[in-house]
């Protein structure tokens, strides 16, 4: 064991903050205050990455062979910490880097790697994630969106929903049902769809995270080549667990936190609430969950540093990095008091985001299902 | 970084693992408990194979030493493990007799190991003080909280001080020490409750297939998980004040709630003697309330990330 950055790491962070006070304009706050799916970010990170991939940063922990550099996947947590640490200036990209990318390396045919893989590492392809849908949020395997063979093609019909940033995709991961008869996890297959097919429509659902974050995806009668199916037919469940065991733990969400709680330990002090002992518990033991959740992560990142396939520790972490989310989202409006209610606060902007934690990516209960199932090994009901 | 055991540490929690089955348990335990007695012959054979010494051991270190002090704790060792693996040597770079106590000026109630230990180390404040305790004048206290434990007279002036400032290091790794210890008692807590609600059948079936019970021992998985790691952080990295606090904060809140939910989910059968849940759940409350307890802990880790003290 060895809880300790190498100096080339150190290095890299050294770097990579040096980067992003250069790289982000004096106005970044307003920028990014909506959120990443907002337009105002939408644009700025389709200038941004770019620049990161040229530094040789965006996909450094992918294969020389797609446009990586063979570093380490905790190098990419790095990135991953120093980019939520400033509201994630890559935008949707983070996405592509932290698990579209990865998915396509391992279950994508040559043609797809060549078509998809280099657009990511370039910092130049923006993807959503279509998963759920109406009737199928936890309940993933209970998705309806039908893909029916048809000569060369597959003809989609249905609809999505909650899909982050369609509105500046270029294409959509889809999860679809290829056989009409199947049920549950099998007859499950995974499109990687251009967004300007014919026949799809977006629509935004205005919600309390952020500026177009929610959108419902309709599908009518849209024509896709066979090939665009990435990995088997009928048995893309797999292809799905795969994608999620990295991204349950793609977003550092913990990062974010420990910095918000500094700044306000910060303010606390300023206002002199530190003399009060309620106040230091409350951020010792916000402090204590965001390291808990930090190192929680890490071991995930440890593991697939030692190439182990997927375990439930990613759930674990993931329960743990909502506690700390919501430890400190609460305590900001503490010690905000009212101030928070202003749209744009700080504690506002935090607690906008942190509250999501427990439901997007698979909800906190569907994580401890899966604790109780696979590490605990506890009883089916 | 990197989080698995290397090639010698799998050995030490092998080998002490192997000395631990024949010598601890907590059948073992629970005899011990009877008397409030003192496990002198494990503490010997402890030493004997050398896993009193692994913190100063050139080849092995700190991080060894919370291994093996979770190891012996998850096995209801009745010996006071942290105290002469991680403060003793940590404070003094040195192994000191013991049994060891530790305690603080102004503590008011029982001390663990009270009744039998030849040396106390004592956070006088800003300074530790080192003192000689004579075992035969001990005052063994009643205790239904796992561990034997003793009355100490606390003369501030007694034994020899360890410097200005030692205060603080002793405060560190007395925290380490307890959240190392509480990971043991958690792990081997819960890991009898789990057995439990899946052996145990109500309304048809195994208690353990509710979801309601699931969900709070997967709870529990996540808090035991968490201590670990920031355990072995913290020893790696020396026992600092911020890491150690902030182990200690987290340790001692989990196992406050680790006690309750274990108990809740085996019924009355938990409340007995003949269920070995209480060997290490009632020892989760003793730790969790030493050194300032859970709002102490919260308020030191949060003093030394923004106050610099
Ligand atoms: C900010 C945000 C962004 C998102 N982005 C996307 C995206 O880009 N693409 C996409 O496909 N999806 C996205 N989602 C959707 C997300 O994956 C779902 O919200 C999530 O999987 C939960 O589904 P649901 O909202 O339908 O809730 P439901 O499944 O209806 O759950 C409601 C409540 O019931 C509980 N529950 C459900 N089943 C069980 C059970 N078996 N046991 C116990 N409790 C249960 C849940 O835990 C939850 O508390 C996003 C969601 C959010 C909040």
């Amino acid at each position: 064991m060895e809880f300790e950055w190498s100096q080339e790491d150190r290095e890299f962070r050294r770097e990579l903050q040096e980067f992003l006070d250069e790289n982000l304009p004096g106005n970044w706050d307003q920028i990014s205050k909506d959120g990443p799916g907002s337009d105002a970010q939408a644009e700025f990170a389709s200038e941004f990455c770019p620049k990161l991939a040229q530094k040789g940063w965006l996909t450094q922990n992918w294969p020389r062979e797609y446009g990586g550099r063979d570093a380490t996947p905790w190098r990419h947590a790095i990135l991953g910490e120093e980019m939520w640490k400033r509201g994630e200036p890559r935008s949707s990209q983070y996405m592509n880097v932290n698990w579209v990318g990865p998915t396509i390396m391992r279950y994508g045919s040559e043609e797809q790697k060549a078509a998809f893989l280099p657009p990511i590492s370039e910092g130049r392809a923006t993807w959503c994630q279509g998963f759920s849908e109406p009737e199928a949020g936890s309940d993933l395997v209970s998705l309806r969106t039908l893909a029916l063979r048809d000569g060369d093609d597959y003809l989609i019909n249905g609809s999505k929903i909650w899909t982050s940033y369609c509105n500046y995709a270029q294409h959509c991961f889809l999860v679809v049902r290829t056989d009409p008869n199947s049920k549950r996890h099998r007859g499950i297959s995974v499109l990687l769809v251009p967004m300007d097919t014919p026949g799809i429509e977006i629509r935004e659902i205005p919600s309390l995270v952020g500026e177009r974050y929610f959108f419902e995806v309709f599908l009518s009668d849209v024509r896709v080549p066979i090939s665009s199916r990435l990995g088997p037919e009928n048995e893309g469940w797999e292809v799905v667990t795969y994608s999620l065991a990295f991204e349950r733990v793609g977003a550092p969400r913990y990062a974010r936190a420990a910095l918000t709680l500094d700044e306000l330990a910060k303010l606390a002090e300023e206002r002199g609430l530190l003399e009060d002992p309620t106040v230091l518990e409350k951020l010792g033991e916000a402090r204590a969950l965001c390291e808990a959740s930090r190192l929680l992560t890490y071991r995930v990142i440890d593991l697939r540093a030692h190439d182990s396939p997927p375990t439930a520790d990613t759930n674990v972490a993931r329960v743990a990095g909502t506690m700390a989310e919501r430890a400190v989202s609460e305590l900001a409006f503490e010690i905000f008091g009212p101030e928070a209610l202003e749209y744009g606060h700080s504690a506002e902007a935090h607690y906008r985001l942190a509250m999501t934690a427990g439901v997007a990516v698979g909800t906190t209960e569907v994580n401890l299902n899966l604790i109780a199932s696979r590490f605990l090994e506890l009883p089916k009901e | 970084m990197d989080f698995d055991l290397n090639e010698e540490q799998q050995a030490v929690l092998a080998a002490v693992g192997q000395l631990l089955a024949q010598r601890a348990g907590a059948e073992r335990a629970i005899e011990l408990a009877k008397k409030a007695e003192y496990d002198g012959e494990l503490e010997a054979a402890l030493s004997k194979s050398g896993f009193l010494d692994v913190a100063l051991d050139v080849e092995m270190g700190f991080l060894e030493a919370v291994l093996v002090t979770e190891a012996v704790s998850a096995a209801a060792g009745v010996v006071s493990i942290g105290a002469q693996l991680l403060v003793a040597p940590g404070l003094t770079r040195r192994n000191l007799p013991g049994p060891v106590a530790v305690t603080r000026l102004g503590h008011r109630g029982p001390v663990r190991f009270g009744a039998h230990a030849r040396t106390l180390l004592l956070d006088a404040g800003d300074e530790a003080r080192l003192i000689e305790l004579d075992p035969s004048k001990a005052e063994p206290v009643r205790s239904n909280f796992g561990y034997p434990m003793g009355r100490i007279e606390i003369d501030p002036i007694a034994g020899e001080s360890l410097g200005p400032g030692s205060g603080a290091t002793l405060r560190n790794w007395w925290r380490l020490a307890i959240a190392a210890e509480a990971v043991g008692s958690m792990g081997s807590a819960l890991d009898v409750t789990v057995a439990y609600v899946k052996q145990r059948h109500q309304f048809g079936r195994a208690i353990g297939s509710f979801q309601a019970i699931q969900h709070r021992l997967a709870q529990c998985a996540v808090l035991r998980e968490a201590t670990r790691w920031m355990v072995y952080e913290a020893a790696y990295k020396g026992a600092p004040a911020d890491a150690t606090a902030t182990a200690a904060a987290y340790a001692t809140k989990a196992a406050d709630q680790i006690f309750a939910e274990t108990h809740q989910l085996t019924g009355a059968m938990g409340f007995t003697r003949e269920h070995d849940l209480h060997v290490w759940s009632m020892r989760l409350q003793a730790l969790r309330l030493e050194a300032g307890g859970i709002y102490g802990h919260q308020r030191a880790a949060a003093q030394a990330r923004w106050l610099g003290r």
